[in-house]
């Protein structure tokens, strides 16, 4: 198994997903509901409370990152049930028999969920932006924003690997897909900093890899103060990697 | 000659205590097509999925041409193909995407990625159909495409797990053609786990019939089939007479008979070679003066033979009736 085997079968399981989503993207739209709401219905109306210190940011721009990272995030953290589903076909059998590592399988599928969230902030990115959402007019801070995305995104959807070869079923990952979601998002600074948040949750919130990427993102299009930038990114890459191998060291249990 | 596959005292134990695999032996010869028989939970597919690198053995050695299973498990992966029993390609693209993402996953070189594909679909017979989602094919079609995905490398052993299962007659005969053919072309061998007798026995070069766990017999079909020692011989009078109870019992006296009755005016004799009990048995008839129309014989089927070996009803020797 070489670096460039894996590579390939990494760029194949992206070139998959693109595939898929070429043929239908009603998940796409239907998913970008939610995320609208958060934005039109929750962000206006807090936005006439002024009752969150945000720094002199409009509330809906405050929110904006965070919105953006949930439904990236809700993406990947549903992409175990693809997996959950390709369990009970012959498929994963099938991936695990071919001549492929296991980390080029789930750093693949991984990476091509992450692919799969960017086009779904891609929906949501215009919609802010008529709802007059300010980003700072600066096209690489834009662009490594979506990349913080991307990462963020494809390492909760090796949580969600993860997950799935411990679940092996479809409603007991659905169950603790649910679980999982919004305390992430309730337990970061996704819509208040974590300066307001009881001691206890704020320790949870320092742990929340989360609160790394909402940082970094908000940093990059709303505040343009990337001064924590460089930590914002360790913490990211460190949670990336050891989800990575921990996802891969379980992954060939999942069919049996 | 190295072996194909290769299995020596092999077992497989799930959670402590349920025994899959209870001591295996197993040799396929390469270029074989091997049936592997044996009914619901008897462990043929726990002894494919170890074959085919997914399972370790809780003991025992298993090889493919040399490789160890387990130790050299990455090398195994390049020389074999395996479609499960379950759907194992993607319904939401085309059956010409499938075949490509398939032949990058497996490592086929650009060059030669498109020829690959459009030899795989030709094979399996799905060039109109190449372009069209998946989810709009017939089962065989789905069949098809996994087999042609496993192909696209010409492994040097397929693994097949219930290759035909759910499909109708014309779909699976399709299914065969379009796999021997390959089979031909290239020496693959085949190593494949059915339900079904008539394949076993139509394809097959050799068959082993796994129960609970071990392996309860190995030959060529005809072997199996001869090894019932039941086949029944037919004779059906022409005037009616029927053969008196000193004949019968002259007839059963007989070495090579293990039985003889009467069903009105047809007597059923069974044997163990109907070839050579057959002169023997006109001899005693014609001595005694009767004469017959016609004389049929009932040759054992490949499932008597499974019936026999694996089925859970007792298979009455030389029974009255087939």
């Amino acid at each position: 198994m070489t670096v460039n085997d894996s590579f390939r079968e990494m760029f194949a399981m992206i070139e998959l997903e693109m595939r898929r989503l070429r043929h239908d993207r009603t998940e796409i739209y239907t998913r970008a509901i939610q995320p609208i709401l958060w934005l039109g219905v929750f962000g206006s109306v807090m936005s006439q409370v002024n009752a969150i210190p945000t720094g002199g940011i409009p509330y809906i721009d405050f929110i904006t990152p965070g919105v953006l990272l949930q439904s990236t995030i809700f993406v990947s953290v549903f992409y175990g049930l693809t997996i959950v589903w390709e369990r009970e076909t012959g498929i994963l059998k099938r991936l695990l028999v071919a001549p492929a590592s296991r980390y080029a399988t789930v750093i693949g599928r991984s990476i091509a969920s992450g692919v799969r969230a960017v086009v779904q902030a891609l929906i949501i990115f215009p919609v802010a932006l008529l709802l007059g959402v300010r980003f700072i007019p600066n096209p690489f801070y834009i662009l490594a924003a979506f990349l913080v995305l991307f990462l963020v995104s494809g390492g909760f959807a090796a949580i969600s690997i993860f997950v799935a070869s411990v679940m092996k079923t479809r409603e007991r990952f659905m169950g603790l897909g649910q679980a999982l979601i919004m305390p992430l998002f309730f337990a970061s600074n996704a819509l208040y900093p974590i300066k307001m948040m009881p001691p206890a949750l704020q320790y949870i919130a320092v742990m929340n890899p989360l609160t790394y990427a909402v940082d970094a993102v908000r940093g990059l299009m709303i505040s343009g103060d990337v001064s924590r930038l460089a930590i914002d990114m360790t913490a990211i890459i460190i949670f990336d990697i050891v989800v990575f191998t921990v996802a891969s060291l379980n992954f060939r249990k999942i069919i049996e | 000659m190295t072996l194909a596959i290769d299995v020596q005292q092999l077992t497989k134990v799930y959670n402590g205590r349920i025994r899959a695999l209870d001591g295996i032996d197993l040799e396929v010869k390469a270029g074989h097509i091997f049936a592997f028989l044996g009914p619901n939970g008897s462990g043929k597919t726990t002894l494919m999925r170890i074959l085919t690198t997914q399972f370790r053995p809780t003991s025992g050695q298993a090889s493919s041409f040399g490789l160890d299973v387990v130790r050299d498990s990455a090398e195994v992966r390049k020389i074999i193909g395996y479609v499960p029993q379950e759907t194992s390609v993607w319904a939401d693209i085309s059956g010409f995407e499938n075949l490509l993402i398939y032949s990058k996953i497996y490592g086929v070189p650009s060059g030669r990625r498109k020829k690959a594909v459009r030899q795989a679909l030709q094979r399996m017979g799905l060039e109109e159909v190449a372009t069209n989602m998946v989810k709009t094919y017939s089962g065989g079609m789905v069949r098809r495409l996994e087999i042609a995905c496993a192909l696209l490398v010409e492994p040097r052993i397929l693994f097949l797990d219930e290759p035909t299962i759910g499909l109708d007659p014309s779909a699976r005969k399709a299914v065969w053609q379009n796999l021997t053919s390959f089979k031909k072309e290239h020496g693959t061998t085949v190593f494949f786990n059915t339900h079904y007798m008539d394949e076993a026995d139509l394809y097959s070069d050799e068959i082993a019939i796994i129960n609970r766990g071990k392996i309860v017999k190995s030959g060529t079909a005809s072997e199996l089939k001869q090894s019932l020692r039941s086949e029944i011989l037919r004779f059906y009078s022409e005037d009616g007479n029927n053969v008196d109870e000193r004949t019968l019992n002259d007839i059963r006296d007989l070495s090579m008979v293990s039985n003889a009755t009467l069903h009105g005016p047809r007597l059923d004799v069974a044997v163990e070679d109907g070839e050579r009990a057959l002169p023997l048995i006109i001899g005693v008839l014609s001595r005694a003066g009767f004469t017959f129309s016609r004389i049929s014989s009932a040759k054992p089927s490949l499932d008597d033979v499974f019936l026999r070996y694996a089925g859970q009803i007792n298979f009455k020797e030389g029974g009255d009736d087939l």
